[in-house]
């Protein structure tokens, strides 16, 4: 094993421009794979995070509509209890209400949170712009559109009519801006005890809204299910971002598919690029082998020859593939910007993909060395010694 | 003395379609450290009868027999032990490894069969490469080296292993005289002091004068096989 490992190190030494390009090859098919399948998760993310990523991806409501849920903690509890990978998880009370100020009005949701419980999903501390969230019953945090359209400062007051016509005067505590116009323009965030004061409503939330892990989001479907399954009460709805987001859904697949064909077709033409290689260097080096085999090399040595030069030039072309991948796509993001200076795909950068993607390319070096590995097993030195 | 080396009715044909028999009903026994040699016309199947005796080719029919066991039965891999243990080969045009250095060939049969190379053994092979006067050029890569050092290079790596054979086709075919005489003495006076059997084709009826026995072939049969009293 080490006599093999170290000729087939000598040999690729032997000719150092031609491994060098051969390691280029390989690097660069590795690289495009990198850089592909970088730039497609990173669109892929960057889709899914501005689609789902501040909002709800499973959703308990109650089954009938305008109900609403009682027991909403031990309910919150029985979910997290399965250990599905759900890492955010809040109550939160909607209402609509109309929001009247200066004499004009508009219709809005007054929705009232556990400030601490969503911020995991709604991380308002990046997105308020003013002032702070809601602490006591009685204040609200609006977004940027009802302010420009009110003229509206932190601590004026604005008046909440309620379905039932009651008017609750609410003082204004922050303002937020989600990047949505539809939310900064009919969004009124509380806490849950303000919103049940507001429209007198006992202890009690109109759903619980909760996130999964990252890795999981394209499982919330089947997290769902066991959610069903496990709190098994018929006065439950349960829905899921999939459910509700079909056509994004089919487009991320659609671009989950091309970009794997491509990183499929990218592969196996790096494969048959070092298999016609290495077939090359066996036959560039069939002297040597047959001098070896005259002097007791045996098949199984000489065939560990080229599969010691298949797993060299893959670990180095995967290194060197890696290196090339992770530059284009940082040049990528550092190039290709929007107008206001922010990358058109944010970088991203998955460690176990880009092992996996270098991992198969040693493999398929591996594979694409067997051919030789095979050739230089059967060459028999007889033919070298008498043909000189 | 014990045979150690023996060829029963050994014959050779090439071709299937149209045959041509190289070797015709060989027979022939060599005792242990004689110094024997082969001469022949071109072509009258002098080298083929040595790929034989070295386990490299396989006769049409007959027996080699090594060390009085007959090799036909055994594997190709314990045919490869056989080569890198009793058998030294030294070849009309070298066959060093390029990549290697004059030293590193010199080892490769020992790496060979125990992979990494002890303190003693390179002292061995440095003392090899002495014998046969390399020792300042140890480190030359073998492509730098002229052709009778390559030559005495091939010649030291045939020795490491202590084989009790060493099989050499026409060593110093493509030599100057000088170097010729240098290598001529070079074997003898390995045969002497080792006792390894040799058997050396040559074309050089100069050279074939000095061995023990000398065999002539002509058209794949001996026609003459005299020993030196």
């Amino acid at each position: 094993m080490k006599l093999s490992f170290s000729i087939a190190l000598r040999f690729l030494r032997s000719n150092v421009l031609q491994t060098i390009i051969i390691i280029l090859g390989i690097g660069i098919g590795v690289s495009v794979q990198i850089f592909i399948g970088s730039l497609i998760q990173g669109l892929q993310n960057s889709l899914v995070n501005s689609t789902i990523g501040n909002s709800s991806q499973i959703t308990i409501t109650a089954s009938a509509d305008n109900e609403l849920l009682e027991d909403y903690t031990t309910l919150m509890q029985k979910a997290i209890d399965g250990g599905d990978s759900i890492i955010n998880i809040s109550p939160v009370l909607d209402n609509p209400a109309f929001l009247e100020s200066g004499g004009a009005s508009q219709s809005v949701v007054v929705r009232g949170f556990d400030r601490q419980k969503a911020e995991g999903i709604y991380k308002f501390s990046e997105y308020i712009t003013e002032g702070a969230f809601p602490m006591n019953n009685g204040e609200v945090m609006l977004g940027t559109a009802i302010k420009d359209k009110y003229g509206l400062k932190i601590d004026d007051t604005i008046s909440l009519i309620t379905a039932d016509k009651r008017t609750v005067v609410c003082r204004v505590s922050g303002f937020f801006d989600f990047k949505v116009a539809a939310l900064n323009g009919s969004w009124c965030v509380t806490t849950i005890a303000s919103a049940q004061e507001i429209f007198s409503i006992g202890d009690k939330v109109s759903a619980i809204e909760m996130q999964v892990a990252s890795s999981e989001i394209f499982n919330a479907d089947i997290i769902a299910e066991n959610l069903r399954e496990r709190l098994d009460n018929q006065g439950l709805r349960i829905t899921d971002w999939k459910g509700q987001n079909e056509q994004l859904l089919s487009g991320l697949q659609g671009q989950s598919i091309s970009s794997l064909m491509i990183q499929v077709f990218v592969m196996i033409s790096v494969v048959l690029g070092i298999a016609s290689v290495l077939a090359i260097t066996v036959m560039q080096k069939s002297r040597q082998i047959g001098i070896l085999k005259a002097m007791g090399i045996k098949s199984r040595q000489a065939s560990l020859i080229f599969l010691s030069e298949g797993l060299m030039l893959g670990v180095f072309g995967a290194l060197a593939g890696i290196a090339i991948g992770i530059g284009l796509s940082a040049s990528f993001t550092a190039f290709a910007l929007n107008p206001d200076g922010t990358p058109v795909i944010a970088l991203y950068i998955n460690s176990s993909f880009i092992m996996v993607s270098g991992l198969i390319a040693v493999l398929a070096c591996l594979i694409a060395a067997m051919i030789p590995a095979r050739r230089s097993s059967k060459l028999d030195p007889i033919d070298i010694i008498r043909n000189n | 003395m014990n045979n150690i080396l023996e060829l029963k009715n050994i014959n050779k044909i090439y071709g299937s379609t149209i045959k041509t028999q190289v070797l015709n009903n060989i027979n022939l026994s060599f005792e242990s450290g004689s110094f024997n040699s082969i001469i022949g016309q071109s072509g009258s199947g002098k080298s083929t009868l040595l790929n034989i005796m070295g386990t490299l080719d396989k006769p049409s029919s007959g027996e080699v027999i090594i060390n009085g066991i007959n090799i036909a039965r055994m594997t190709k891999n314990r045919l490869s032990e056989i080569r890198n243990k009793s058998i030294g080969f030294v070849f009309q045009f070298h066959y060093l490894l390029p990549e290697f250095t004059a030293l590193e060939n010199v080892l490769l049969p020992y790496r060979i069969e125990n992979g990494a190379v002890t303190k003693e053994m390179r002292e061995k092979a440095v003392e090899y490469m002495r014998l046969v006067g390399l020792e300042k050029v140890i480190n030359n890569n073998s492509t730098k080296m002229s052709g009778g050092q390559q030559q005495r290079t091939a010649i030291a790596r045939a020795l490491i292993n202590n084989p009790q054979i060493i099989l050499a086709d026409e060593p110093t075919g493509n030599l100057d005289s000088n170097s010729t005489e240098t290598i001529y003495n070079l074997l003898r006076d390995i045969n002497e002091r080792y006792g390894t059997t040799f058997i050396i084709i040559t074309h050089d009826r100069h050279i074939a004068e000095k061995a023990d026995r000398i065999i002539e072939i002509t058209d794949g049969k001996i026609n003459l096989d005299i020993k030196k009293q």
